[in-house]
């Protein structure tokens, strides 16, 4: 290849000099030869000069000309070698163009066979680049997008990488923390240690609770050795929820134990009391059995609870949904609890816009809603309180209120109070079976509603449960 | 000495005053926490930390005096590592507190006398959170988060005047629970010193800043009334 170039540049030239040193060592010889032997014949003097002159003029002429179509095609060369060395550093650079379209003066099939190949390699490069920045857009966003926060650190202890879920658990940004140390950004001194075992040492998992904010945290540091020498990752779970149902789950055993025992041991005290000797006075039998009697409602009172409200978180029951007004639904329930609250000396009310829509909700569950909400309004509210029940209208649903000015509930029980058998003030729920709340909050779920509490301790609390309004009547 | 080493010596001290912090924070909610679940083995583990503690502020300390004696430190280096030495001692002040809380844990673990356990955690909570908050605006030098911080006192206070009342009416009514309601108001006075601890230490880094001395919250007083 090298040499055909040559060659192709250089032929013209070399044309020239053959011809050249053809005319001197051919043509002249043979010309002066034949001026010669005319002399020789005719006996006139030659003059040779002529011969030579014409023989210089043309090998001049020759050179000339070759020498020129010579520097016209080494120039294209250059120029066309010239524009690809630039459109190989551009490539370089990063910058893509179309080689293919590149002006080439010179149509040697040399040039053209290296611009096609420059045109591969970029268009080679340029898919190599797509293909790294999608495979990072994914990654990126499989990290950002991570429930688990990720974080990662140089052997010097400086963070390089934080995750969207690390930021929110360590509250502050990527940005800040970059370059900051571990303990500036964890600011805990066991996933510093955490830190500097995996470090210097193999994976290693902890578990741990956090901070004023008591996350519950399952931690994972990770070397990561070979691929990025001298840093390690930490990996974050939030347990927080897990450990929160775990606590619920055991808490339900216990309060269940705890709730079957007291009229179990009731009814047994009484039992050995008759069979120990009481069954012979009559009068004291009676009112012994008299007592095993209510306990064994309380009992069964709070098995039916229970089996309804496991049938009702099982979806195995059966609703009669009804279009109705929402006064019809608050109307009957709350009279019916108007006398029961006038025997504590409590003032019961309730007020009802009537241009409200209508709800679709099952009549017979949500009057057991309002009374289950009314009866815990009365156990705790003091003598000569008020309780008022009201609704109003919140976009596509009805909201029904229950508002008492009672002891109030505190922060920390009043997301915890809908739970089975969740108690925020065992001394004042007195004989609940703890089961109320969460019946009605399965109800109003499965009208598609929703039900909260708003709460000031010693001033009062807000019940609000929601219904869908009919569609078309809103 | 150059530059980049004094840099570099102020960092690694930075770095274990917030571990240190990081120390007494969590010992003030894992006492609280023993309190709460009565249980002797995880308050006598907080009395054993505590050695950890006061350990780690005697290293500092020490640490902080070699800078001053091998590297003369001027002007804001100076308030800074002035500051830290200050703001170490309140941090072990308060590693001792939870030491406190976690011996009366100890003392009441086979008490059934209810405590108001739901009190203690939000003081304790709260206590904790400005002590985070306020290491975290020591990092950043954030002077607004370091006035801010010690108005959240107060809430501390209300809460410790609230249980401080229940539980001398309480005392009032059972005279036998005298030495019980003792314990708690022991625990209650610690909660409320960790955050008077922590007014302190945003004065400092007030100083740091601006070179300025002076008292957040007169309210900050070993005998105030309740």
């Amino acid at each position: 290849m090298k040499m055909r170039i040559h060659s192709r540049i250089a032929w013209p030239f070399i044309l020239t000099l053959v011809l050249t040193l053809a005319i001197w060592l051919i043509a002249v010889p043979l010309l002066e030869k034949s001026a010669y032997q005319k002399a020789l014949i005719n006996g006139v003097p030659v003059d040779l000069s002529f011969v030579q002159n014409t023989a210089i003029v043309i090998s001049l002429t020759g050179l000339i000309v070759g020498l020129s179509i010579s520097l016209i095609y080494t120039n294209r060369y250059v120029d066309d070698l010239k524009t690809l060395t630039e459109a190989a550093k551009e490539l370089g650079e990063g910058k893509n163009q179309e080689i293919n379209l590149l002006p080439m003066q010179n149509s040697l099939r040399e040039m053209g066979e290296l611009r096609e190949a420059l045109q591969k390699t970029a268009h080679q490069i340029e898919d190599q680049i797509n293909a790294l920045s999608k495979e990072r857009a994914m990654l990126s966003a499989v990290l950002r997008q991570m429930t688990d926060g990720v974080l990662i650190a140089d052997s010097s202890g400086k963070v390089q990488l934080l995750n969207d879920a690390a930021e929110k658990l360590f509250m502050i940004s990527e940005e800040e923390a970059l370059g900051r140390s571990v303990v500036e950004v964890m600011r805990h001194h066991r996933l510093v240690e955490l830190w500097e075992e995996t470090r210097d040492g193999p994976a290693k998992t902890i578990t741990m609770e956090m901070g004023a904010m008591h996350k519950f945290l399952q931690v994972v540091g990770i070397p990561l050795g070979e691929e990025l020498p001298g840093r390690s990752m930490l990996l974050f779970q939030d347990l927080t929820q897990t450990h929160r149902l775990e606590t619920i789950r055991r808490d339900f055993i216990s309060n269940i134990s705890h709730e079957l025992r007291t009229p179990m041991a009731g009814l047994k005290a009484i039992s050995e009391t008759l069979l120990d000797g009481a069954l012979e006075d009559r009068t004291v039998a009676r009112n012994f059995v008299v007592r095993m009697d209510s306990e064994v409602d309380n009992l069964t009172q709070m098995v039916n609870e229970l089996l309804e409200l496991s049938r009702i978180e099982a979806g195995r029951f059966n609703f009669d949904y009804q279009r109705i007004e929402p006064y019809r639904l608050m109307q009957k329930p709350v009279e019916r609890m108007v006398l029961q609250a006038e025997r504590v000396n409590l003032t019961l009310s309730y007020d009802c816009p009537v241009d409200l829509p209508l709800v679709f909700a099952d009549p017979e569950r949500i009057s057991q809603v309002f009374i289950n909400l009314i009866h815990n309004a009365i156990k705790f509210t003091p003598n000569g309180g008020r309780i008022h029940v009201t609704a109003y209208q919140d976009g596509h649903m009805v909201v029904f209120k229950v508002s008492d000015t009672g002891v109030g509930i505190a922060e920390k029980d009043i997301t915890r109070i809908f739970e089975r058998f969740y108690k925020a003030d065992r001394a004042r729920s007195g004989g609940g079976t703890g089961l109320g709340l969460s019946i009605c909050r399965h109800i109003v779920d499965a009208h598609g509603g929703k039900i909260w509490a708003e709460s000031v301790e010693n001033e009062g609390s807000d019940f609000y449960f929601s219904l869908p309004v009919v569609y078309g009547e809103n | 000495m150059s530059r980049f080493t004094l840099d570099q010596e102020i960092r690694l001290v930075q770095d274990e005053m917030l571990l240190l912090g990081s120390l007494a924070e969590q010992a003030i909610l894992n006492s609280v926490d023993a309190l709460r679940r009565q249980d002797v083995a995880a308050a006598r583990t907080i009395a054993l930390e505590d050695k950890k503690i006061n350990d780690k502020h005697f290293a500092i300390e020490n640490h902080i005096l070699i800078i001053f004696a091998t590297q003369s430190p001027l002007a804001r280096d100076l308030r800074l590592l002035a500051a830290m030495l200050e703001i170490i001692t309140e941090l072990e002040r308060i590693g001792d507190y939870a030491k406190g809380i976690a011996k009366v844990a100890i003392r009441l673990a086979d008490d059934e006398t209810p405590v108001p356990i739901q009190e203690i955690s939000t003081m304790a909570d709260k206590a904790t959170s400005m002590l985070h908050r306020a290491l975290g605006a020591f990092i950043s030098e954030d002077v607004t988060a370091a006035y801010a911080i010690p108005k959240e006192d107060d809430e501390v206070d209300a809460l410790y005047i609230t249980v401080y009342r229940k539980i001398v009416q309480n005392m009032i009514k059972n005279p036998e629970s005298i030495d019980h309601t003792n314990q708690i108001l022991w625990v209650i006075h610690n909660l409320e010193r960790t955050a008077d601890r922590v007014t302190n230490i945003c004065e400092r880094i007030i100083f740091i800043v601006s070179g300025e001395l002076l008292e957040l919250d007169s309210s900050d007083d070993e005998d105030q009334d309740v």
